[in-house]
């Protein structure tokens, strides 16, 4: 199973560089032995404490960012006090260094990163931007992930994910959408990961275009359909879970009554979806997404239908 | 055919949360059901026909129903109706 995210086990200072170099525009200076010490956390440091001395809170599980500020105060020492500033860094065994803002490192990093298997970067960005790309990214590498048996669409832009038992009929219901224009993320497995409040899914790199069909096999659904039928990722807004339709339904009847579902400890409405012959899910699917637009808006269809109606009893007491 | 009346206790009436009710305990049973307010009748198992009814508190509802379980039927949708469907 193929991810464009590498697992946060693999992801060494090799595949930092491999992955994110380029926009990060880094360059090594120094230590390349120190390549395959494993990237443990998202987060970013800046070590201008430690550099003073006070190293008893230093965060060295962190990637460690030295910027104007360090490179100033570093600057303002003289040989032997810089010397020992940066021997209290490399008495750690943090991830890797980056010097931004196109600094020269001083030689007293470039050597004792030599000395101790621990690799230097520099980059001509600023300081803040980088930050910001660099842990936006490793968020994503590292956020907490699950697999769903299900399949993601993109309905007028709202993430649905359809669920229910093997066989119920997603996948025909999805191919019912796109049919309709609308864009496949993932079929059968979806990835899930949370970013801060939101549920963001994905596919497998291969299978993700294609669909299994009883009865056809495998499709290609962007050979079929066109590259604006596929999509790589998109939020998940929705759970729609198809269910078989009982003898005693206990289906919601108005739309009063929301109910939710949980992934990653993120709420999102679930709609329960009754299946039965001649019903068009792909059309139900679409409506479905309609409503959830209105309501993000805050328009409320079945409490408005109520409150007339209450009005209408209010104005014929005793009927009619 | 099997029939009886009914009336509505709750000061709301049967807007949409008691008409759901009503609809849901209509489904459980095979027979046909229809329920009148003496102007209009309407099928006892769809939510907009019962909510068109617009039933306000102390309107009369005659529910009927016909089929196997046509007695148990309106017995038990007349015993929904005259709970207030748990409002006031």
């Amino acid at each position: 199973m193929r991810d464009r995210y590498p697992e946060p086990g693999d992801m060494t200072v090799r595949r930092l560089v491999e992955l994110i170099g380029q926009k990060l525009l880094i360059t090594p200076v120094a230590g390349e032995t120190g390549y395959s010490r494993l990237v443990g956390s998202p987060d970013i440091n800046r070590p201008g404490l430690a550099l003073t001395g006070f190293t008893h809170r230093f965060l060295h599980d962190r990637i460690q960012i030295i910027g104007e500020t360090e490179i100033t105060y570093l600057s303002s020492l003289d040989q032997e006090a810089r010397e020992t500033a940066v021997r209290n860094l490399f008495q750690f065994p943090v991830y890797c260094f980056i010097v931004t803002k196109g600094f020269e490192p001083p030689a007293e990093i470039a050597e004792g990163a030599a000395g101790c298997d621990c690799a230097v970067f520099r980059s001509p960005r600023d300081t803040t931007p980088l930050i910001h790309d660099l842990t936006g990214y490793l968020s994503e590498v590292f956020a907490p992930r699950k697999c769903v048996h299900g399949t993601l669409v993109d309905v007028f832009g709202v993430g649905q994910l359809v669920t229910g038992r093997s066989a119920i009929g997603k996948s025909e219901a999805v191919l019912g959408l796109v049919e309709r224009g609308h864009r496949l993320i993932a079929d059968d497995i979806v990835r899930i990961r949370r970013t801060g409040e939101q549920l963001l899914g994905t596919g497998d790199a291969i299978m993700g275009s294609h669909m299994e069909i009883r009865g056809l096999g495998m499709v290609n659904i962007p050979v079929l359909y066109g590259i604006r039928s596929v999509k790589d990722r998109h939020p998940v807004d929705m759970e729609v879970r198809l269910v078989d339709w009982t003898q005693k339904p206990d289906f919601d009847r108005t739309g009063l009554d929301r109910s939710t579902t949980t992934y990653l400890g993120v709420r999102i409405p679930q709609i329960v979806l009754p299946v039965l012959p001649g019903r068009n899910i792909a059309l139900l699917l679409e409506v479905a997404a309609m409503s959830f637009l209105l309501e993000s808006r805050g328009v409320d269809v079945p409490a408005e239908l109520d409150l007339k109606l209450i009005e209408r009893m209010r104005e014929t007491p005793g009927g009619g | 055919m099997y029939q009886k009346a009914v009336a509505v206790p709750n000061r709301l009436g049967v807007h949409a949360r008691p008409a759901a009710l009503i609809v849901k305990k209509a489904a459980v049973f095979g027979s046909e059901i229809t329920i009148s307010n003496g102007i209009e009748e309407v099928n006892g198992k769809s939510i907009m026909g019962v909510m068109t009814l617009a039933a306000g508190q102390g309107t009369e509802l005659l529910i009927s129903a016909s089929g196997e379980d046509e007695e148990r039927a309106v017995e038990e949708l007349c015993s929904l109706v005259s709970s207030g469907f748990g409002e006031d």
